[in-house]
């Protein structure tokens, strides 16, 4: 189902948290809200699920007005980033959830048992639910959110603080059970990877507004201004008439298109090479170097370039000036 | 000692031989503290729940009062209720002083701050999005506050066993507002104060076992419902 938002301004006491004119969500993709902490993601996914009222403004799920939690419920099924469980076994939560939704005890026993293989939690089901750890919690509230197979999946940060390998592993998961399970899904992390494994669509929120709304491929090249530059990982330098943001991970030892003078400070072997740390001005970065390329001394004055295409210049106003 | 065995011994006394005017006054106790009680639940838990989930100004002050309410002197609590109800006082009009509503209005008093506040403390006690979990599933406000007290029911039953432990041996109130009127207002604890008074020891022990009995059955009977395994 199609998510529209329009008008849209929260307030929490007299602080503003989210000013959105207007957002579309598109039915049957799966959207990540991405942005650093504090910039009103999660807030606004409490807002598509009526779990929150704004102070003023309006959202539809299919055309229907959502003013509350409950108008919300029969359209969307809702992932919180906390274990959020009754007490009971896992299984019994899953179970209330479905009565909830008015489903017959056998359709409730068929998706319990295929999300709990889906989602690899059958040993977890007659498991205590507050006995079991951060990542089974992930994987069950996953399973119930899934089961629910709701019009519209909302996932709140759904592999924060997870230990690296729980991490990746969900994380591989992920996908195939949205494809298989959920329609329309809205996703939020401040993670970029994460946005870009998961979804087909990157809405980009700073401070409570969209700076960004851009299919997967094209949204990390065309950053709106400097906040967003500098959160999507581009290196900021003072320009004379503005700053000049260069592309995560494309500077290259030696002379190019564009050539900097980068002052060494440390240099970090790797699996693939050599980090090199140092700065440009006053900005400081990293500068990959591939196996076998010169390894500077720290200290030292490299030249190191980029190519054109991934240098953006911002005039005074935070707007590309490319 | 001897006065404290005697004392059991009257009690036991009383008790197997059914004395009716013992029989009459723990039925009194046990009625008026019990409706007590249970219009501080009807009336606390909802209030408790609204103070724990709401948001909304002056809440910390309301808590703050009702924190404070838990601790009030009954006595100060009979003489408020007493000067509402007495013939001259503003409610004097429902003629109610020195009746066993009057008891009962005293002790809702006295165990409604305690209900709230021991509810208030359970439900916060709860992971803070399970309201949210149950609304996103479609439960109504009923439902979700029927789920809630399942969960916080170790502290509700903790609610029920302080309000209703408060007003059953609480005795200046119900001194106060019932008159301690034989066969009208005569609960447990006047009548021990009375006996106390008299001279009639061995009776104020018999019920005082019997009041510490009854206390004890109560409490017994709700910590074998809250303990009970889920």
């Amino acid at each position: 189902m199609h998510i529209h938002l329009s008008g849209i301004h929260f307030r929490y006491q007299r602080d503003p948290v989210l000013e959105i004119p207007g957002l579309d969500i598109n039915e049957g993709r799966v959207t990540a809200l991405l942005g650093p902490n504090g910039a009103g993601k999660s807030t606004l996914l409490r807002v598509i699920a009526g779990l929150e009222r704004p102070a003023s403004g309006e959202v539809t799920i299919g055309g229907r007005p959502i003013r509350n939690a409950r108008d919300a419920s029969s359209l969307v099924a809702y992932g919180f980033q906390e274990s959020v469980f009754l007490g009971g076994t896992i299984r019994k939560n899953l179970d209330v959830a479905l009565r909830l939704r008015k489903l017959p005890a056998e359709e409730r026993k068929s998706r319990i048992e295929d999300l709990a293989r889906a989602c690899d939690i059958v040993p977890l089901l007659d498991r205590k639910a507050d006995h079991v750890s951060v990542g089974e919690g992930r994987r069950a509230t996953l399973a119930r959110t899934l089961a629910l197979r709701a019009p519209v999946t909302l996932l709140d940060e759904p592999l924060a603080a997870l230990d690296a390998p729980t991490r990746e592993s969900l994380l591989s998961t992920l996908p195939r059970l949205l494809r298989e399970y959920a329609s329309t899904t809205v996703i939020v992390t401040h993670d970029r990877s994460e946005a870009v494994r998961l979804a087909d669509d990157i809405v980009i929120i700073i401070g409570g507004r969209v700076r960004l709304v851009a299919p997967r491929q094209a949204a990390f090249s065309n950053p709106p201004d400097e906040e967003t530059a500098a959160f999507l990982g581009y290196h900021m330098l003072d320009t004379e008439g503005g700053r000049q943001a260069i592309a995560p991970g494309v500077l290259q030892p030696g002379p190019g298109d564009v050539s900097f003078h980068f002052q060494v400070e440390t240099v970090l072997r790797t699996p693939a090479g050599h980090e090199v740390l140092g700065a440009i001005d006053s900005t400081r970065l990293t500068v990959h170097l591939p196996l076998g390329a010169a390894i500077p001394a720290p200290g030292a004055t490299i030249t190191v370039s980029a190519p054109s295409s991934a240098i953006l210049q911002f005039d005074s106003a935070s707007t590309p000036a490319r | 000692m001897g006065q404290l065995w005697d004392g059991f011994v009257e009690a036991i006394r009383l008790i197997f031989t059914l004395d009716s005017t013992v029989l009459e006054i723990t039925f009194r106790t046990v009625l008026v503290s019990g409706t007590a009680t249970l219009l501080a639940m009807a009336v606390g838990v909802p209030l408790g729940y609204a103070l724990a989930r709401g948001r909304f100004r002056g809440r910390n002050i309301a808590l703050g009062l009702v924190y404070t309410g838990m601790g009030f002197p009954p006595v100060v609590v009979g003489l408020f209720v007493w000067l509402m109800l007495v013939r001259s006082g503003p409610l004097g009009d429902l003629e109610l002083i020195y009746t066993r509503q009057a008891m009962v209005i005293a002790q809702f008093v006295i165990s409604v701050p305690l209900v709230i506040g021991f509810t208030a403390a359970s439900i916060q006690s709860l992971p803070p999005r399970l309201g949210d979990l149950l609304a996103s599933l479609g439960a109504g406000r009923i439902r979700t506050l029927v789920y809630l007290a399942r969960e916080a029911r170790l502290g509700l039953l903790a609610a029920v066993m302080a309000g209703f432990g408060a007003v059953i041996s609480e005795v200046g109130a119900s001194q106060t507002v019932g008159g301690n009127l034989e066969g009208e207002t005569r609960v447990l604890t006047t009548a021990i104060v009375l006996a106390t008074s008299r001279g009639q020891n061995e009776q104020a022990i018999a019920l005082g076992v019997i009041l510490l009995s009854l206390a004890l059955a109560v409490n017994l009977l709700l910590t074998f419902v809250q303990q009970r395994p889920r």
